[in-house]
């Protein structure tokens, strides 16, 4: 069987099973897929590389067909150039997406789900012989999954590979796996790893998108890297270290302003930030305090409850217990508007789902948590405003300056920026930010680091939470390790620290 | 073509301000335009449509719709919906007019009372509850038409003061006072929506309620406020409406509901939340006023008007799908 399977790989190895050519993609005005080549080998395990924004979620899904590119073609050895239309369309040409936000209908049964859209309109659903189909997939694949358990009730990892049957059942030679690591334990990730090994000999063609060179190192035979919508490189992972990997992944710009840690601190000031015993649905007593001038990072996998612990301070989650303080006086907070009174900020992750109200101008989005000082008697200061945007646009240098720019118009770092100035101007002395650098480009990343600096520097007390181990690192006087809702570890920053010892501090005790 | 109009600027450096001003003067101005072709095509096929008697009763008939459709604009910038609007009309106007009979003022009270009530009522429950506003206020359209109902068994009122029908039905300086409050009414909400942080507020929670409800905006607050003066508004139209006829009716201002919505997503509100604007949606209330006075002056039957009104009203709605930019 093992034999079949090389011999299939091989012969396939000389024309690629995917061809990528040209992609261009643009959302706005900003490019975020540019003339991007990529080919697949059937028996291969392609790895795409790159940082939050250069683009490879956006390539996967103009592969799987959720996003249409304004130029390139897609070829499949088979077919020969398709123009996928649709996910559903992706999945009859043999396309697959694992992804992280799985695409299964929690009440459907495995079986169902693994079937499911195969049975169009009114016809009688083969339940009998889907379930037995099923079995067939799952007895290489997940032996221990049983047909009949709703997905409800499996774990990440089994609806992991209840997404992956799926894609098998349709005959699906190219599956793309998007951070399919970023909420496993480490056992999880070797079944995981051992599933996606088998599909390779079996003469698959696998893309894998990881942020863990370690992992990229354990399964990838070839990489491409990504960075600003553009591919750098693309070849053999032999013969490349990781730091040279590494490198190509954050360009030159950005591994200079990579080196270094945080400049030193005073730590005798009382803390700005106290949070005792905090408890909320997904947080468990959480002692915590940030030194004004401090940055503290908290480290987790996705899902730890390093977010809740943000939105449990600013008053989206409700507290069940513990206390909060604030420049040393406990404050009571129950929704956002008591933490911003209180000097509290969130500058969310999901920019747009929860950050920017894209129908609004610069100066619109900047004013929406200073409506209060802002008016008079109910009535805009408009002058006041406009100046006050002004100043901010000039000094967090967001572009474009012009500030009646509708925030729709500009790109993921630019609208950040908006989103930091808005919380500036309340005044806030604590500011809290859920993965302040994602989809923004290099440069702008940058320049955020230089703020969070250059803020810290003038007293704020400053928390960050970031699945990017390296920002952490960077940034951070302190990393705080968020294990299953609790804080589990906290440790300075410094030489003796780093990538593998937050990683391992943050899966510690998934055995059971 | 919206979408290709919008595209070259964008990639041109000083084009999003450009691009932000024209899709907003985009939309008003074919706003604009859709109300005068109309009443062009009419004057063309009918002798009578464009004489001033006849476009002063399009403003006069317009008007009850078009004082409603502003309270329903600011619902819909919220991207809410209330369809109880019509069954306001009907039981604020029969309290008003039952108490009319004692002291007129107090008539007149009460019914902005029992207006602003019932939009409370919808506001709090939408807002406290969580609870779908199609569905709060789809069931009190039922419940308050049934007040109504109940108030008299279902006996009409008749005979109102001469003072309240003048105010509300007669004249001022030549000019109906129906259509004065209406505009008076469309220049306060647009005040509101431009130049307050209430305004803000309205769009915000239309454009992105996470959004604002993370930026310290009571959201709730900001919801009842629009439901309320939706219902407030309500009472007011339900005044004009007995002050026309003299007398109020139990199922006085039945299918309102439409009549308003089409108006505001005629006038460029889009259900999709986030955007209106309250003098526009006079604008629409005067399309679809002038679209119903056309058809009759055609002797087409007023059955066919329910038809045409309401294709209208989803050909407005899909005309702002397709001027949506889309990701």
């Amino acid at each position: 069987m093992n034999a079949v399977a090389l011999s299939e790989g091989t012969s396939t190895t000389r024309r690629p099973m995917l061809a990528m050519r040209g992609v261009s993609k643009t959302f706005g005005r900003v490019s975020v897929l540019n003339n991007v080549d990529l080919t697949l080998r059937g028996g291969e395990v392609h790895a795409l590389l790159g940082e939050n924004g250069a683009g490879k979620s956006t390539l996967m899904k103009v592969l799987f067909g959720i996003v249409t590119p304004e130029e390139g073609v897609i070829e499949i050895d088979t077919l020969g150039a398709v123009q996928v239309e649709s996910p559903r369309h992706a999945l009859s040409l043999g396309i697959g997406l694992v992804s992280q936000e799985l695409s299964l209908v929690p009440q459907l049964d495995v079986a169902q789900n693994i079937f499911l859209g195969q049975t169009a309109g009114l016809d009688i659903v083969p339940r009998g012989r889907h379930r037995e189909e099923a079995v067939e997939i799952l007895k290489s694949l997940a032996p221990h999954l049983r047909v009949d358990t709703p997905v409800s009730k499996l774990g990440m990892a089994d609806r992991q590979l209840v997404e992956i049957s799926r894609t098998l059942a349709r005959g699906g030679r190219i599956i793309a796996f998007d951070e399919p690591t970023s909420s496993l334990t480490p056992q999880e990730r070797d079944g995981l790893f051992n599933v996606i090994r088998g599909l390779r000999n079996s003469g698959k063609a696998i893309i894998y998108i990881s942020h863990r060179m370690d992992e990229i190192r354990a399964i990838a035979d070839r990489f491409t890297v990504m960075r600003d919508g553009r591919v750098v490189a693309t070849d053999s992972m032999k013969g490349y270290t990781d730091a040279q990997l590494n490198e190509m992944i954050a360009g030159r710009e950005l591994s200079l302003a990579m080196e270094g840690r945080p400049p030193g601190l005073e730590r005798e000031q009382a803390p700005l930030l106290e949070l005792r015993g905090l408890c909320s649905e997904r947080v468990q007593g959480v002692d915590l305090t940030v030194r004004p001038g401090e940055i503290v990072g908290l480290a987790g996998l996705v899902g730890s409850g390093r977010s809740a612990i943000m939105r449990a301070v600013f008053g989206v989650d409700a507290l069940t217990a513990g206390e909060i303080r604030v420049g040393g006086a406990p404050v009571s907070i129950r929704e956002p508007k008591d933490a911003m009174l209180a000097g509290v900020a969130l500058i969310p992750e999901d920019r747009r789902g929860h950050a920017i109200v894209p129908m609004m101008t610069i100066e619109q989005n900047f004013g929406l948590a200073n409506q209060k000082r802002f008016a008079w008697f109910g009535a805009l200061r408009g002058a006041m405003r406009r100046a006050e945007a002004r100043k901010y646009v000039s000094d967090l240098q967001i572009r474009p300056s012009a500030i009646v720019t509708p925030i729709a118009n500009l790109s993921g770092g630019n609208q950040q920026k908006v989103v930091i100035a808005r919380w500036l101007a309340t005044g806030a002395r604590v500011l809290m930010f859920d993965e302040p650098t994602r989809g923004i480009d290099v440069g702008a990343k940058t320049e955020i680091y230089a703020l969070l600096r250059r803020l810290a520097a003038a007293g704020v007390a400053i928390l960050v939470v970031s699945s990017e181990l390296p920002e952490l690192l960077l940034l951070s006087h302190r990393i705080g390790v968020v294990n299953r809702g609790r804080l589990t570890q906290m440790l300075d920053n410094g030489s003796h620290l780093n990538e593998d010892i937050l990683m391992r501090h943050a899966t510690a005790g998934s055995l059971s | 073509m919206i979408q290709d109009a919008a595209k070259p600027q964008a990639l041109a450096p000083a084009a999003p301000r450009a691009a932000a001003i024209n899709r907003d003067l985009f939309r008003q101005a074919s706003v604009l335009i859709g109300c005068v072709a109309l009443f062009a095509i009419f004057s063309v096929l009918t002798s009578s449509f464009y004489q001033p008697s006849n476009l002063i009763d399009i403003m006069l008939q317009s008007a009850i719709n078009a004082i409603i459709a502003v309270g329903m604009t600011l619902v819909i910038i919220t991207r809410g919906i209330d369809l109880s609007v019509g069954s306001i009309v009907g039981l604020s106007s029969m309290i008003a007019s039952d108490l009319m009979s004692q002291n007129m003022v107090l008539g007149i009270v009460a019914g902005l009372v029992v207006g602003l009530v019932c939009g409370l009522v919808n506001g709090l429950v939408i807002a406290k509850l969580k609870l779908p506003d199609f569905i709060v206020t789809l069931g009190t359209l039922s419940v308050y038409r049934g007040a109504a109902l109940i108030y008299t068994n279902g006996q009409p009122i008749y005979g109102l003061p001469e003072g309240f029908r003048a105010a509300f039905g007669g004249q001022l300086l030549g000019v109906p006072t129906p259509v004065l409050l209406a505009i008076l009414v469309a220049a306060l909400a647009f005040f509101l929506v431009r130049y307050t942080a209430l305004g803000e507020q309205i769009i915000a929670v239309g454009g992105n309620e996470e959004a604002a409800r993370l930026s310290g905006i009571n959201i709730d607050r900001v919801k009842i406020i629009v439901y309320t003066l939706s219902g407030l508004l309500s009472s007011l139209a339900g005044f004009v409406l007995i002050a026309r006829i003299g007398a109020a009716e139990p199922i006085g201002g039945n299918g309102f509901e439409l009549q308003a919505i089409g108006a505001a997503v005629i006038g460029g509100a889009s259900l999709f939340g986030g955007v209106g604007n309250p003098l526009g949606s006079l604008i629409g209330a005067l399309t679809l006023g002038g679209l119903q006075n056309g058809l009759t002056l055609m002797n087409v039957p007023s059955f066919w008007q329910y038809v045409a009104s309401g294709l209208v009203v989803i050909l407005a709605v899909y005309a702002d799908r397709l001027a949506r930019p889309r990701r």
